[in-house]
């Protein structure tokens, strides 16, 4: 299978000033769509210090301007984590559907347990979409061994409960979670854990989606699965 | 269409969790048509095999009466949700189909749209003929718009929805649903270009819908989404990924092509939009 996109490092750190007046536009932006065009420009740059403004967006109920935001908190990737962690707002839910996503797209470990909380519990299928997906895409390699063992386990028990998930389009998220999680599991066991669930949404008995059960076939196809009925994984 | 965007096929916002059985108890009080509103909706959602569920809602479809606006809650509001469920449960709930079709002729415009919506669902051949009766005096009279209401005189959007989804493609129901293709409102044409599109497969349809994925307005936009994925067309794949929507609209667009079963020439495989989907998490 494919390794998820990595996120792109912005080649030429803009300079502070140049970010400052960004950052400045978007706060002056009195409009939806100067608010919209200062926050592009202001993600384009992918600056660190574009973060804090950025996670204000998400705030401000402007559905466009935050997709924009998000994109350029994943651009600026884990620079932007704490700041992100340190303004989750549980008052605001759109922000926090916002945020989880874009936690989701930069991988970072420490957006471990707000992506497993958002995928169990949040009420918006949107947000427990993106943290499914997020939950198969979390960067670990610069983890010691115990400790990814030990995050990549939580990630397939959090998406295995997904499994049971009410909406079709979570479903179809854990399947794509699942598969991108497949390469790193060392375990026997939870490599069989993680088919068994697979297979379990390739039969998705009970509901009616049959792209959850197509989306299931494919990536047992990538994991490189052995058929059903075979005794080993 | 407008299914995504109608907060009315929302179940009731403070609905509690309840079993089956209370379901099917609260649809029994006749004399209450808030549980009972709410009771249809649950087993409409919940895709009830109940046997007692298809009688209940066919007599909760029976409920209907002349409209009083300051009733709060009246009783077509639980006919509606009533023939909403009908339509949801698929095969069982064909024994409704004559009382739907008498609810198709109701004065309550809002109880012929979700008549016709159920028919639809159900796959009623025997609706082919009044949809059509309904629709053929055509743009300028059946789909004008009723003098000091929003609404076109007949519920456009839901009869020509319902004749492309039971698919009888004969030439008299083509001649009715072609003029709607010039309506003045975006929404009828996406509708109409929906329709025509699953009744003859002609690409120039789908066209037509793609041209709407651009329109400057957003419900059209949404709309065009949803009626390119009931139709299942898979040139529409590019376009659907790259309008300017929500994530979840495209995704519910993006299901229709993967599920699609009619595509004759397979211009994207099904990896292929599985990937755009993908992509939209």
């Amino acid at each position: 299978m494919t390794a998820p996109s990595p996120v792109p490092l912005p080649s030429v750190p803009s300079s502070a000033s140049a970010v400052a007046g960004l950052i400045e536009a978007v706060q002056r932006a009195d409009t939806a769509l100067t608010l919209l065009q200062a926050t592009q420009a202001l993600a384009a740059a992918a600056h660190p210090q574009a973060a804090a403004c950025l996670v204000d967006v998400l705030g401000f109920n402007n559905p466009g301007a935050a997709v924009a935001a998000v994109d350029g908190l994943i651009a600026i990737g884990e620079p932007a984590v704490a700041t992100i962690l340190a303004n989750i707002d549980g008052t605001n839910y759109g922000a926090r559907a916002w945020a989880v996503r874009a936690l989701a797209g930069i991988g970072d470990v420490r957006g471990l347990e707000v992506l497993e909380e958002a995928l169990a519990h949040d009420i918006g299928p949107s947000v427990r979409r993106a943290a499914a997906r997020g939950l198969g895409q979390l960067r670990l390699e610069a983890l010691e061994r115990s400790q990814r063992e030990c995050v990549v386990g939580r990630c397939l028990q959090a998406l295995v409960q997904g499994c049971g998930d009410d909406e079709w389009v979570v479903r179809y998220a854990v399947v794509v979670g699942l598969e991108f999680l497949a390469p790193q599991l060392q375990e026997q066991l939870e490599r069989q854990q993680l088919l068994a669930a697979l297979r379990g949404l390739e039969a998705d008995s009970g509901q009616e989606a049959s792209v959850v059960q197509l989306r299931a076939a494919l990536a047992l196809r990538r994991v490189g699965a052995a058929p059903e009925g075979c005794p080993h994984g | 269409m407008v299914a995504a965007g109608n907060v009315d096929q929302q179940g009731p916002a403070n609905g509690d969790p309840i079993s089956e059985e209370e379901a099917l108890r609260r649809l029994r009080l006749t004399d209450d048509p808030s549980a009972q509103y709410y009771a249809a909706w649950w087993l409409g959602r919940n895709r009830s095999t109940h046997p007692d569920t298809v009688p209940l809602l066919i007599l909760a479809l029976r409920q209907r009466c002349p409209r009083d606006p300051g009733a709060g809650v009246e009783a077509n509001a639980v006919a509606r949700n009533a023939a909403r469920a009908l339509g949801r449960l698929g095969a069982p709930a064909r024994a409704a189909i004559d009382d739907l079709l008498a609810t198709l002729e109701d004065d309550d415009h809002g109880l012929r749209e979700v008549a016709a919506r159920a028919l639809g669902d159900l796959r009623a051949e025997a609706a082919v003929e009044p949809l059509r009766r309904r629709l053929a005096s055509g743009p300028a009279v059946a789909g004008a718009q009723e003098p000091g209401t929003p609404r076109l005189v007949e519920p456009c959007e839901a009869l020509l929805e319902a004749l492309g989804e039971i698919g009888v493609a004969n030439a008299a129901v083509l001649a009715v649903i072609e003029p709607f293709v010039q309506h003045e409102r975006p929404l009828i044409r996406s509708a109409a270009c929906r329709a025509l599109l699953q009744l003859t497969a002609e690409e120039r349809w789908g066209h037509q819908l793609v041209t709407l994925l651009q329109h400057p307005q957003l419900q059209v936009r949404r709309a065009a989404l949803m009626d390119l994925g009931a139709a299942g067309w898979r040139p529409a794949l590019d376009p659907i990924a790259a309008t300017l929507a929500e994530n979840s609209l495209k995704l519910i667009a993006l299901r229709g092509l993967a599920e699609s079963r009619t595509a004759a020439v397979p211009v994207a495989s099904t990896e292929a939009v599985l990937q755009a989907m993908d992509a939209l998490l």
